[in-house]
């Protein structure tokens, strides 16, 4: 038997079994999450440099600036967070044996 | 928006409007020798958006005391009337000063609920860490 029609063979299941599958539980796919969390995400950084601004130079409420400036925090820890485990989670599977 | 943010708002709500309060217990203060001076109050009310309470705080419109003004004696006093009295203010100091420890008790109540909200949150985030 010929070897490299059976490679053909096994190359060509492999194929469709390594492609991801279709994602039919959302319709749009999961990449509209993703940029509707990193929408969210900009949206307090760029309000809470507003409040920042507006209260150093016009004197806003202190009040308003702190809490921007909190949930600003909580945004980027949690921000930093996700990533570092999004990258963890590469590295882990750079690291498998193949 | 997440209940973490809602509460910091909440509390931040509360400290602004304890903020205004001090703010027009300083003005009552400033103006105990002031003649023909009403003290200010200011009534805590809930807000509402949308036709609805968001659960925040807010001070309402300022009310004036109506009760009757200090009657001073001072004849030399440009607004004496002939019996030699004059209408004072009708702020009293102790008063004032125990409205302005409450109102600082309740900022500082609502100072720690906001840092107790970010150390949850952030106890939160931390847990994803290791």
């Amino acid at each position: 038997m010929d070897i490299s029609a059976l490679v053909a063979q096994s190359y060509a299941a492999n194929k469709t079994a390594a492609a991801p599958l279709p994602d039919t539980t959302r319709p749009d796919g999961g990449g509209n999450m993703l940029r509707d969390a990193g929408n969210s995400f900009l949206q307090t950084l760029q309000q809470s440099e507003a409040t920042a601004m507006q209260a150093m130079t016009t004197g806003a409420d202190p009040h308003a600036l702190v809490t921007a400036l909190a949930q600003t925090e909580l945004a980027v820890q949690t921000a930093v967070t996700v990533r570092d485990r999004v990258v963890e989670a590469y590295q882990e599977i750079l690291r498998m044996p193949v | 928006m997440t209940d973490f943010s809602e509460a910091m708002q909440v509390a931040a709500s509360g400290m602004k409007a304890q903020a205004g309060r001090l703010r027009h217990i300083s003005e009552n203060i400033a103006n105990t020798d002031t003649p023909g001076y009403r003290r200010k109050t200011v009534a805590f009310a809930q807000e509402v958006a949308a036709g609805r309470a968001t659960g925040a705080v807010e001070t309402g419109p300022v009310q004036l005391d109506n009760s009757a003004l200090q009657r001073v004696y001072d004849p030399s006093h440009p607004m004496a009337d002939p019996s030699g009295f004059y209408d004072g203010s009708n702020v009293n100091l102790l008063i004032e000063i125990a409205d302005a420890r409450e109102a600082q008790r309740s900022y500082e109540a609502n100072l720690k609920l906001f840092e107790q909200v970010r150390q949850m949150s952030t106890a939160l985030t931390d847990l994803l860490r290791r």
